[in-house]
């Protein structure tokens, strides 16, 4: 056997065994077929592409797979240690996390000195969360490892989750039922605490329901007499003035009355305390009724702590924000991005197709559907933050501005439609999706075979019947298609929401029982948005971080839901209209 | 009336369990927010993110009293304020900074009269250094050295390396990374006002989006140094001392910044838009009512400001003329 001949890949099969039939004869031409061999089969861009590919799979991977463990852990209750430093002090708190780091070696003692040189001059620290941010003005403490002395987790250390102020740390000293002062009785407190809860949300629905109807009815008498006078003059207005006063005294009595009911249960809270004791000896006691959730946390088992857990995700996903949005829950956030993101569907649809028909179906293919064309995708291109100017200036100034004038002259200067709010939200986001949309819908549109229309036509249908009953029903799957890009695209899209409407905190919800239900000048929450205030604008941060990523796994997962049921639409259609094939 | 005085009795409650431990005392004779009828409607805020949590918080407290009522806050910085009052996008105005001439003269143009300020909390401003930075005190004019390139301090070369602030062995050589504010914040305007005596930034300063971000960014660099809210520093981070007018060196504490002591210290301010010659409707009256009361200054503590005196509550009020 000569040399080159096992120098054939073995990958070349038939033509390596053909090469050594005819060695002799056309030695060259298996030399060629040598050198050609690898890029011929694409070896090279094989490689290149799959790694590509692998490594866009492993970091986007990684990246859930730390959305993921972050967010899932963070409500999963965690053991409080109580350490006892070297200086006799003592504090008490949940271990956050720890870093190596190079202490100050002058600053320490002798001992700590030893120990941290025996350690090359490093040392590790561990953040523990003290909390009790109404008695220490601080809610995190660094604690070094040559500064412990010891580590235990008491039983009788309790977590309490607060209405306001926070997370307090610390042992219950005794608590007061109905004004009378006590041991502290775990069975009661329990009780009591779910009581008190329950009377909590009673005072919120009364205000909310109740007392919210009158205020509102009581604010509209309010505009009615304004626009009265504005229409008619002082004079002229006088008789619905008086009257509409009238009515106000009336619902004045009743709010009263509602008033008095809201007192009497805060004055029944008021006889429920419990008094706590933080680790240093200083007590505080609140009422009962203002703690959200309390367990203790050295001396639950497995299952209590899955109780925690997933009562806090409920409360987080169905209650409002509390302490500047850095707890509670995201009720309004979520509320707001899929009320927001399907209210831009509502406008982008209809536009980017009937666009796209147009451009597809009935323009004459030339120079100016070109220039179309290219337009349409440069707008794709344009950054997000530009159509927010264009929604703050046209929409909410200009157009705002001038409904503001024509239908809400009481209002004035404060605006009702003059300024950011859902609706032109929507319309920002549609005017930046719809691109997606018109290219989506002209592939499907061109994607319906010729033959289809012809035949359509052929049986006599006109123009507008062929695409009403042949052409649209064959490219939904593909409309749908864009659809969904647009959704997933304006779902995550934060910036020129800042501009147009979404903001910090909005508690009020779009939509509500009060006339006439659907608000569409509110400004409304973001979870996009909410991630970066939480993350980057909470006056703690480091008590923000976990909840920026229980909010960002929250999105992902809101995102994949809408986009999954997309899917699922899309795929009934497309068995839908699949016997419609020729 | 009996149930305005059991809402007294459940303020004072709380201000007692909550200021039992704190150095921070609410000035007592700061009224007692009570709740009043008919108010409802929407309640706009557009302006200083510094300011973005306390009205979070206030906009919190006063819908426990007025359920109905809409809140709607957005902060990105005290220049969003003015055109948004301009414009009408907005009842309040939060800024970190009192309004500049030229915004005051645009709202001027537009409707005739001055928009009219409020004063709702006093805020220290920190500078902040990493947790392992040994440095304790700083001058204003290390400060300016450190932050501007024009030195208007009077400080002889800038400083680049915590060396020339006094610090030795390893942490001689050692660069100064410098996080502040965008221009958009008032806290840029007014730490450029106060610290670097009028004179601007060095271009190294790193320009961040929030007041949190600066701390995280100091949090994350050893060699890092930032302004940035008292109230926004956590533990990875530490507030060093300003020496004051008098050469001594002085914390970022509530009397301090109060008496003035401390140099960093300003007022909050809220503006809105007021017709001097209609009254202010019950909505944004009864939330200036609740921002100079007890529950009012409470939220300025916990949003990690100073509470107010009574005597400047009184002063805005009567500006408001809700005596």
């Amino acid at each position: 056997m000569t040399s080159y001949n096992q120098q054939l890949p073995p990958a070349s099969g038939a033509a390596g065994v053909a090469a050594v039939a005819t060695k002799d004869t056309i030695a060259p031409r298996a030399r060629r077929r040598y050198s050609a061999d690898l890029s011929a089969l694409g070896e090279p861009a094989l490689w290149g592409f799959g790694g590509a590919l692998a490594l866009g799979i492993i970091m986007i991977a990684l990246f859930l797979m730390v959305v993921l463990y972050n967010g899932a852990t963070t409500f999963w209750p965690k053991p409080i240690d109580q350490v006892e430093l070297t200086d006799g002090s003592v504090i008490a708190g949940v271990e956050r996390r720890g870093t190596i780091f190079r202490p100050d070696l002058p600053r320490l003692t002798e001992d700590q000195r030893a120990e941290v040189e025996a350690n090359d001059g490093f040392a590790y620290r561990t953040l523990y969360q003290t909390a009790n941010f109404d008695l220490y003005g601080d809610d995190f403490q660094w604690v070094a490892d040559f500064e412990t002395a010891n580590i235990t987790q008491p039983e009788d250390f309790y977590y309490f989750e607060r209405q306001t102020w926070g997370v307090f740390v610390g042992r219950i000293a005794s608590m007061t039922i109905d004004g009378q002062e006590m041991a502290y009785d775990p069975a009661v407190l329990r009780r009591e605490q779910r009581a008190a809860r329950e009377r909590f949300t009673e005072i919120r629905n009364l205000e909310r329901r109740e007392i919210g109807g009158l205020n509102f009815q009581i604010e509209r008498e309010r505009l009615n007499q304004r626009r009265a006078v504005l229409r008619m003059g002082e004079d002229g207005a006088a008789p619905v003035v008086a009257e509409s006063q009238a009515r106000i005294a009336e619902l004045q009595a009743e709010f009263q009355e509602l008033q008095a009911r809201v007192n009497e249960i805060r004055s029944t809270d008021r006889r429920y305390t419990v008094t706590l004791e933080e680790v240093g000896g200083r007590q505080i006691a609140p009422e009962i009724s203002q703690i959200v959730r309390y367990y203790p946390a050295n001396a639950i088992g497995f299952f209590d702590k899955l109780g925690i857990y997933v009562s806090r995700w409920w409360e987080f996903v169905s209650a409002e924000p509390r302490e500047a949005n850095t707890q509670g829950g995201v009720l309004p956030a979520i509320f707001g991005t899929v009320a927001m993101t399907l209210l831009m569907v509502v406008f982008v649809a209809p536009f980017g197709v009937i666009t796209a028909l147009y451009l597809r179906e009935y323009a004459k293919q030339g120079r100016i559907t070109s220039i179309v064309r290219i337009s349409v995708n440069n707008l794709a291109g344009v950054p997000s933050i530009v159509y927010g100017v264009f929604g703050l200036g046209f929409f909410a100034y200009t157009m705002g501005g001038t409904i503001d004038q024509l239908f809400y002259p009481e209002n004035l200067p404060n605006p009702t439609f003059g300024k950011g709010g859902i609706l032109w939200a929507s319309l920002t986001l549609a005017l930046l999706t719809v691109p997606v949309v018109i290219v989506a819908t002209e592939e499907a549109l061109a994607a319906v075979p010729r033959s289809m229309r012809e035949g359509s036509l052929a049986c006599g249908a006109s123009k507008w019947q062929t695409i009403r009953y042949v052409v649209l029903p064959k490219a939904l799957p593909g409309i749908m298609t864009g659809m969904i890009l647009a959704m997933a695209r304006g779902a995550g899209e934060v910036a020129p929401l800042m501009l147009v409407g979404v903001v910090k905190l909005a508690p009020a919800l779009p939509i509500d029982t009060f006339y006439p239900f659907i608000h569409l000048d509110r400004s409304f929450m973001h979870l996009g948005f909410h991630i970066f205030d939480v993350g980057f604008q909470s006056r703690n941060s480091e008590a923000g971080k976990p909840m920026v990523f229980v909010t960002t796994l929250l999105l992902l997962a809101l995102i994949v839901t809408m986009n999954a049921t997309a899917i699922i639409i899309r795929n009934r259609l497309k068995r839908k209209y699949a016997t419609g094939q020729f | 009336m009996r149930s305005s005085l059991k809402l007294s009795l459940t303020a004072s409650a709380l201000a007692l369990a909550a200021g039992a431990g704190q150095a921070q005392n609410i000035d007592p004779n700061l009224p007692v927010y009570e709740a009043a009828s008919g108010v409802s409607g929407n309640l706009t805020s557009i302006g200083s993110d510094t300011l973005n949590n306390l009205m979070t918080l206030w906009s919190e407290g006063f819908r426990s009293f007025y359920p109905n009522v809409a809140v709607q806050i957005q902060g990105a910085g005290s220049g969003t304020a003015p055109p948004a009052l301009v414009e009408g996008t907005a009842q309040f105005g939060p800024m970190s900074r009192p309004m500049r001439g030229t915004e005051i003269e645009e709202f001027e143009a537009r409707y005739g009269y001055e928009p009219l300020p409020m004063r709702g909390a006093i805020d220290a401003l920190g500078v902040f250094v990493h947790r392992d930075n040994p440095v304790e005190c700083l001058s204003m004019q290390e400060v300016d050295a450190i932050f501007s390139s024009t030195r208007a301090g009077g400080a002889d070369e800038a400083i680049t390396t915590w060396g020339q602030v006094g610090l030795t062995g390893e942490w001689a050589d050692r660069p100064v990374a410098m996080y502040g504010r965008n221009s958009a914040s008032g806290t840029y305007g007014y730490f450029r006002e106060v610290a670097l005596f009028g004179g601007d930034y060095s271009a190294e300063v790193r320009e961040q989006p929030g007041s949190s971000t600066v701390i995280q960014g100091v949090a994350a660099d050893i060699n890092g140094i930032g302004y940035s809210g008292v109230g926004y520093g956590t533990a990875d981070v530490k507030a060093i001392d300003i020496r004051g007018a008098d050469g001594n060196c002085y914390s970022p504490v509530a009397e301090d910044a109060a008496s003035g002591n401390y140099p960093i210290a300003r007022f909050l301010y809220i503006y809105m838009n007021v017709d001097p010659n209609a009254e202010l409707e019950p909505l944004r009256a009864e939330f200036v009512r609740y921002v100079y009361s007890q529950q009012g200054q409470q939220d300025v503590v916990r949003a990690g400001f100073f509470p107010l005196v009574n005597f400047i509550a009184e002063q805005d009020l009567e500006a408001f003329g809700l005596n």
